[in-house]
């Protein structure tokens, strides 16, 4: 059974007034379990739509959802959290600051989940796995357990939202640009430690970038969209041997226009 | 002198009750909810009629922090699933509550006289204040404690997360609009509980007697605030309680001087409105000084 399934997905904004914004015209995509999809495409394409509509911030009107045997079309983002995590560009966006690095963490560790009011937040004996966990990304951060989450840095909550987001295995995980606002160094360390994370449970990640390396280099099926349609799906072998000048020339053979992307700016 | 000390403590630990209400929704969810002027003699009205009627002061003083909840959870209704904006809810529910205890005590005032039982009698020091004290004490003691536990459970944790980033704790699951009226229920059933005790302590309810509670609940806070900056959620709790006293101390000093009894609701708000710039002026102080010393060093 496929681990997603979007089916004839159109979102308009502001429908019905002069603004109307058709941002999605008709996506049908299927993910097999496993699968980890980087999704590129220019400013405006409809990357982060598409993720928000998947997610359930963005209510659905027209199309379907499936989540494994699951139809979410009509479900709310609390709901669907039971089977999806997401990190969002914003590295204070997946965190509550005044709360601590193990109580962000027990909080993430019930997502989806029923929250007693009996049972304590944080447990004495998940504390050894948050300390190995945060041992693990390197930040020395397993000593910092009990400090507010909000003092560290964005490298640092974006590593730790990304554990978060693994640390109770979802059906589905979503990126959306989620090393954009971090600096070159730490951006590479986050995205490694995405696919370390990523691999050693096997989740079906859908990952928005703008950096065509990243594109490249990670994840085994790589999709191009162009105002609110699939302009190219490309799958293991397709993708293999890629270069960031095949997928430019891509882009430009598809939509006839030039995309601006980091990878270009910054070569 | 002493006397001031004592009976400002006594009546600093019923209001702190109050003080601590209004804390979970305005610093916990970053809500501004008014409905405690409704449910503070809410609370005073179930609790008197109750007490009045036969009933035995725990179980009367109970019924008062209930009927608080329940009005918490009105406005709390109102806020999330109407989505009307948190200031509006608490000015209806406040208007709407003002009938609601009139009904409940029948006329705009309910003395409890001299033989009725309240739960300060439940002790017996040999002096009222005494027994406000202990019975206070004791009160505020069980809420913070009840309270910390709370809010370090898993539900707890959720709820503190809503305040902070509702993004977040939707996308962990957590049902935004529960866990607000959660606490918007939690935050009333106090303050209610508050304007029960002080009614029992008073010896009356008074339909009048929520008018100002949010002023002292919020001086409460920010004294708190300014006396200790960035504490634990538990010793924040603490410190409103000596903010309580020392309100309820400046207040007895400002009444002590002579101020006329038409200028004090003014001189209340100019005084909350200082506490609350405080923190800005003791910045800007700071910044002076430091921009001095720097000028100096520039020379
Ligand atoms: N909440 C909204 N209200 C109105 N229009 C919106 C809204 N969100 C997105 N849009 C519009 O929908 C289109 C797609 O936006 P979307 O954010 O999905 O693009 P994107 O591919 O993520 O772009 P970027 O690379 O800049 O993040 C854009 O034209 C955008 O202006
Ligand atoms: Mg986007």
């Amino acid at each position: 059974m496929p681990a997603l399934v979007v089916r004839e997905l159109h979102q308009y904004f502001e429908k019905g007034t002069v603004n109307e914004n058709h941002a999605l015209k008709g996506i049908d995509l299927t993910l097999e379990p496993g699968e980890f999809v980087a999704i590129i495409g220019g400013n405006g394409a409809g990357k982060s739509t598409l993720l928000n509509s998947v997610a359930g911030s963005i209510p659905v009107t027209h199309g379907q959802i499936k989540i494994g045997d699951q139809d979410v079309t009509y479900q709310n983002v609390a709901k669907r959290a039971r089977l999806i995590a997401r990190v969002f560009q914003d590295p204070k966006a997946g965190t509550a600051p005044r709360l601590t690095v193990e109580e962000n963490l027990s909080l993430a560790q019930k997502r989806g989940q029923w929250r007693n009011f009996w049972a304590n937040g944080v447990k004495k004996r998940d504390r050894a796995l948050f300390r190995e966990k945060l041992a693990s990304l390197g930040l020395g951060l397993e000593d910092r357990l009990t400090a507010e989450i909000g003092l560290l840095s964005g490298g640092q909550r974006q590593a730790v939202t990304l554990l978060m987001a693994t640390l109770q295995a979802p059906e589905l995980l979503l990126l959306d640009e989620h090393t954009a606002a971090l600096d070159p160094q730490t951006s590479a360390t986050v995205m490694q430690l995405t696919a370390q994370l990523v691999a050693a449970q096997n989740i079906t990640t859908l990952m928005i970038t703008h950096n065509m390396q990243d594109a490249l280099n990670y994840g085994n099926r790589l999709i191009m969209l162009d105002h609110g349609r699939i302009a190219v799906d490309l799958k293991g072998d397709q993708k293999q041997g890629l270069t960031v000048a095949d997928l430019l020339r891509l882009f430009k053979e598809q939509s006839g226009q030039e995309l601006n992307d980091d990878a270009v700016l910054l070569s | 002198m002493l006397d001031i000390l004592i009976s400002s403590i006594s009546q600093g630990l019923l209001w702190a009750i109050m003080a601590i209400g209004v804390y979970l929704t305005f610093r916990i969810l970053d809500i501004a909810d008014m409905t405690a002027e409704g449910s503070f003699p809410l609370g005073a009205a179930i609790t008197a009629h109750q007490l009045v009627s036969g009933t035995g002061p725990v179980l009367a003083t109970l019924y008062g922090a209930l009927g608080g909840a329940l009005a918490g959870l009105v406005s709390g209704v109102l806020h999330t699933k109407l989505k009307i904006p948190d200031l509006l809810t608490g000015i209806l529910t406040m208007t709407g509550l003002y009938s609601v205890n009139l009904f409940i005590m029948g006329r705009a005032n309910v003395s409890l006289l001299a033989d009725v039982k309240t739960v300060f009698s439940l002790v017996d020091l040999g002096n009222a204040t005494w027994d406000t004290i202990l019975v206070g004490g004791v009160m505020v003691t069980l809420v913070i404690g009840a309270l910390v536990v709370f809010f370090n459970t898993e539900m707890g944790l959720g709820a503190r997360a809503v305040g902070d980033n509702q993004a977040m704790s939707a996308a962990n699951g957590i049902n935004n609009d529960t866990m607000k009226i959660i606490v918007y229920m939690l935050s009333n059933g106090l303050i209610a509980l508050s304007g029960s005790l002080m009614a029992q302590t008073n010896g009356y309810a008074d339909l009048s007697m929520g008018i100002g509670t949010l002023v002292i609940a919020l001086a409460a806070i920010i004294i708190a605030e300014i006396l200790v900056r960035n504490l634990s959620f538990g010793k924040r709790l603490i410190t409103i309680i000596i903010g309580a006293v020392i309100y309820r101390l400046i207040i007895a000093w400002v009444l002590d001087m002579g101020v006329d009894p038409n200028a004090l609701r003014l001189f209340y708000a100019l005084m909350l409105a200082l506490f609350l710039a405080l923190p800005l002026i003791q910045k800007q102080v700071k910044q002076w000084g430091e921009r001095r010393e720097n000028r100096q060093r520039m020379l």
